[in-house]
């Protein structure tokens, strides 16, 4: 049984949490494709990046309308949004209106990025071919190949603790700190990884999805990793997303099994996948405003929402379309 | 970019020397009647519009099309850039002002997909590179992609650039596609007419002579033999509708017959339709082209090393070498590829295509493989979730009787006019089955009790050897061979009259010449001598031999046979006929 939203927000208040639930989110979705999508018609749903201001009550669609392969966008602290696009990584410095493909040909298919918080010209992208990384705000971009097995690269972690980055690949995390020459492995090696995400309240700790592997927990800053799987059924892990009030709560989605939760970080885990009509998962995002409310987008079954935190979910907008990535931008609210 | 200015002087010279422009009344004569023809169809494309303008036939509605594709967005932005452009410069001293606006516009407000295959970036490039040389010294804002004029000009160039040298030193990626050699061919075109810039306009016009050399040394009669990079079902079994065969129409004056006008070949791609470039380009197709593309004289051997679409992950290598190899006649050509995951989704890695007046003029096998993992070599997204999405798009990948596939179980070793294909299927594979493609059209299908499979079609014999049990599969189009072991294959003579005599002669020969296969079942192990004594071998483990000797690929030209010469790296091919000389010099 879930508290209520005002009870809550009492409840915070009195825990110095205040200011996180009181924050203004704004949420970004990237819409690739729609299964109603096909070639040759005039008439496709529309696609690429969905905005809202409102916990999803409604979405704006912004920026390119045809289809660019957008898997993912996120603001950085400076208000400036980037894509991680086919054509490259876009860029807009006024919300979205207008956009920059900051990249040259070099770069394709970009499947994931991650803007520095302590310094928002500081981008790095993962690419298919490599991944890749800016200090001047996109006007340049340089390839972080070294000591990498291979090129092929899914995610990128910015540590907002130092800038050291987290790099996601088919054969493991690797880690590299500001200033160092090359890529180091981590001990999680041997996998093919999905995603990595940084823990929003305890800096230290990065989980990491795989292919088939399940879930691994670093508590190091993704030095040493450990598995955490107990209870996940589905192993192929597409997205970890953590809820800011709850440390301790975790979601991840799942190739084929939905939504699982954790709610004793991560040591255990139930599936909740009720009202899901696709089990494909590639998105999620926990709202602080909104206590209990998660936003789960699936791939060719368009984007879900739930109230009660997992435990039903019901859909909410994006008929039949492939949800790659979503993020969150929370601000004070003024 | 620009090239030394000795360079240039070479180009020009080897290309001028030689260059006996086509002047051919029958060109001509094909040129204006295909324009005719595009002009007079009522579909709504890029092609037919430019026709339309050209000739002066039903202009009105021309330009009311033109304007509706200026904010159509049915079309893929990379097919988009090249052809909007194509047509604006083709037909820009007769547009109204508001379609001049608006075709300007349309690289602003439209935002026009790169792409992910090697034939969308060359025409998304090719469409940026000439958009912007045609509204220079323009800023960001006025770009889709927030580039400047100069900033898309210098990218474009560069890729072109680039892949111009890929292609002439390692070897073209999606290459020898009967279907999509018309989106390297028609940019390359579009590029050649209209690029300011003296190096590459000859570089442009350079790569059609490259791509169309290609084409003809493995033509025959319209028909595009061997093995290719990427086709579809519709294509393969039946290779006169294919695109590429308008082409050869155009160009060659092979087939005689008009594609159109066929019920059997009527073009169902707008690919076909974009011959119109082709007639309106001032392009025309050296001689020695020509001759490539016709002598059949003599029977002949022709190698040419082509690479692997871009491979992102699992640790491979990006772009490792495609060996290919074809056996040219006057009335058959029998051509293919290693075998192996070569190309996603679409690989045609053998057959043995023949001239005939019939449609469905070829015989061939394969292993319907797919999976997530294949695909995942070549795309970035979620493995699991990638057949499945390629099946929307491409919609018989998962099917088991496709009729395009690679597969990774799949050995191929051809000499001359025999072949051997061998499928060592791991268990557990999603279609653990191979199956053969024997058109109705044949005149004769047998199976003879020495285990032969024997077929004719008119004068070309075909012999096939079976290496395991199989059932045959009656269908509207064909009988389908189908082995549900595991491990089979096909040994494979072609022969003619020509080479073999009567059928009789033919068939009596095969029998006298079963092939070994006692150490098949085991190791994949066939020997073959074939109808020239030489003696084939191949097993499972790719080892192939001739005459006892290891054949090895370490040393595989670019292009070898009496036609086309390069080394791989060189960037330089020679096109010859015997009489004439034609130097594409890259370097």
């Amino acid at each position: 049984m879930w508290i209520s939203k005002a009870l809550l927000l009492l409840l915070l208040a009195g825990a110095g949490l205040w200011e996180l639930a009181s924050a203004q989110e704004t949420l970004y979705m990237s819409v690739l494709s729609s299964r109603r999508h096909a070639w040759g018609r005039n008439d496709n749903p529309v696609i690429g990046l969905f905005v809202s201001t409102d916990s999803g009550k409604n979405w704006q669609h912004t920026g390119w309308r045809e289809y660019i392969r957008m898997f993912y966008t996120e603001a950085g602290p400076d208000d400036v949004l980037w894509s991680a696009c086919g054509n490259g990584v876009l860029r807009s410095t006024d919300h979205g209106t207008s956009w920059r493909v900051t990249t040259g040909w070099e770069v394709t298919e970009v499947l994931k990025l991650s803007v520095d918080p302590r310094n928002p010209k500081r981008v790095a992208a993962a690419t298919a071919y490599g991944p890749i990384l800016t200090t001047d705000g996109g006007g340049t971009w340089n390839f972080l190949l070294e000591d990498l097995p291979e090129r092929y690269s899914t995610d990128v972690c910015v540590d907002r603790t130092d800038g050291t980055l987290l790099l996601a690949t088919g054969t493991g995390v690797y880690r590299r700190a500001p200033g160092d020459t090359g890529w180091m492995p981590t001990t999680l090696l041997g996998k093919d990884i999905r995603v990595l995400t940084q823990h929003p309240a305890v800096p230290n700790t990065f989980w990491a999805g795989t292919e088939d592997d399940g879930v691994w927990k670093s508590t190091d800053r993704g030095k040493t990793w450990s598995m955490s799987n107990s209870g996940l059924q589905h192993r192929t892990v597409y997205v970890i997303a953590i809820d800011p009030e709850r440390p301790d709560t975790l979601y991840v989605g799942t190739f084929a099994g939905g939504v699982y939760r954790s709610t004793d970080g991560g040591v255990t885990w139930q599936q909740k996948a009720a009202g899901l009509s696709v089990q494909d998962i590639h998105a999620l995002c926990v709202l602080t405003s909104a206590p209990g409310t998660v936003f789960a987008g699936t791939l060719n079954g368009g984007l879900y929402k739930s109230t009660d935190a997992g435990e039903t979910w019901v859909f909410n907008s994006q008929e039949d379309a492939q949800v790659w990535g979503m993020s969150i931008q929370r601000r004070p609210r003024k | 970019m620009k090239l030394p200015l000795l360079c240039v002087a070479a180009l020009l010279l080897s290309g001028a020397l030689s260059c006996a422009a086509q002047t051919d009344a029958a060109f001509e004569g094909r040129r204006v009647r295909l324009l005719d023809v595009a002009a007079a169809e009522t579909e709504v494309n890029m092609m037919t519009i430019l026709a339309k303008l050209h000739t002066g036939r039903d202009l009105p509605r021309a330009y009311a099309m033109l304007d509706s594709m200026t904010h159509d967005r049915a079309m893929g932005g990379m097919f988009y850039a090249y052809t909007l452009i194509g047509t604006y410069l083709h037909t820009r001293g007769q547009l109204p002002d508001s379609l001049h606006r608006k075709i300007r516009e349309a690289f602003q407000k439209r935002t026009m997909y790169r792409g992910d295959t090697e034939n969308h970036w060359v025409m998304y490039y090719t469409g940026m590179y000439l958009a912007a040389q045609t509204w220079p010294n323009e800023p960001g804002g006025q770009w889709f992609n927030g580039k400047s004029s100069d900033e898309n000009f210098a990218e474009a160039s560069e890729w072109l650039t680039h892949w111009m040298r890929m292609t002439t030193t390692i070897g073209q990626g999606e290459f020898d596609s009967p279907t999509y050699m018309t989106v390297f061919i028609c940019p390359m075109l579009v590029l050649h007419e209209f690029a300011l810039d003296s190096v590459m306009r000859i570089r442009a016009g350079m790569m059609v002579d490259l791509l169309l050399a290609d084409f003809a040394a493995e033509h025959l009669n319209g028909n595009y033999g061997g093995g290719h990079s990427r086709d579809y079902p519709d294509d393969i079994t039946n290779p006169l509708a294919a695109p590429s065969t308008m082409f050869a129409w155009l160009y060659f004056g092979q087939p005689a017959m008009e594609q159109w006008n066929e019920a059997r070949y009527r073009p169902r791609h707008r690919g076909s339709w974009e011959t119109v470039f082709a007639a309106l380009s001032s392009y025309r197709l050296p001689d020695v082209i020509l001759n490539i593309a016709t002598d059949r004289s003599r029977p002949y051997v022709h190698r040419e090393r082509k690479r692997v679409r871009n491979i992102i992950r699992f640790e491979k290598p990006m772009n490792p070498p495609v060996y290919k190899y074809t056996y040219m006649t006057s009335r058959y050509v029998l051509g293919s590829l290693q075998g192996g995951i070569l190309q996603p989704i679409q690989q045609h890695t053998w057959d043995v295509t023949y001239s005939s007046p019939r449609p469905h003029n070829t015989v061939f096998s394969l292993h319907p493989f797919a999976s997530g993992r294949e695909l995942a070599m070549f795309f970035p997204e979620e493995q699991k979730f990638l057949a499945g999405e390629v099946d929307r798009y491409h919609l018989v990948y998962t099917n088991p009787g496709k009729w395009n596939s690679s597969s990774p179980f799949e050995t191929v070793f051809q000499h001359r006019n025999a072949l051997m294909v061998v499928y060592d299927i791991a268990e557990g594979t999603r279609h653990p089955h191979a199956d053969g493609f024997f058109p109705k059209t044949l005149d004769e299908r047998t199976v003879d009790p020495s285990g032969w499979i024997f077929a004719r079609n008119e004068d070309v014999y075909i012999g096939v050897y079976p290496l395991s049990p199989y059932s045959w599969i009656e269908e509207e189009l064909c009988w389908r061979w189908r082995s549900t072991t595991l491990r089979t294959g096909w040994v494979v003579e072609i022969g003619s009259i020509d080479d073999a005599g009567s059928f009789d002669a033919f068939r009596q020969s095969l029998r006298n010449r079963i092939p070994d296969t006692t150490g098949f079942t085991r190791s994949g192990s066939v020997r073959f001598v074939g109808a020239k004594a030489d003696t084939m071998a191949l097993d499972f483990a790719g080892r192939r031999t001739l005459n006892g000797q290891p054949v090895s690929f370490a040393d595989y030209p670019l292009f070898d046979g009496p036609w086309l010469q390069a080394r791989v790296g060189e960037g330089r091919i020679r096109l010859t006929d015997g009489k004439r000389e034609r130097i594409l010099d890259f370097k």
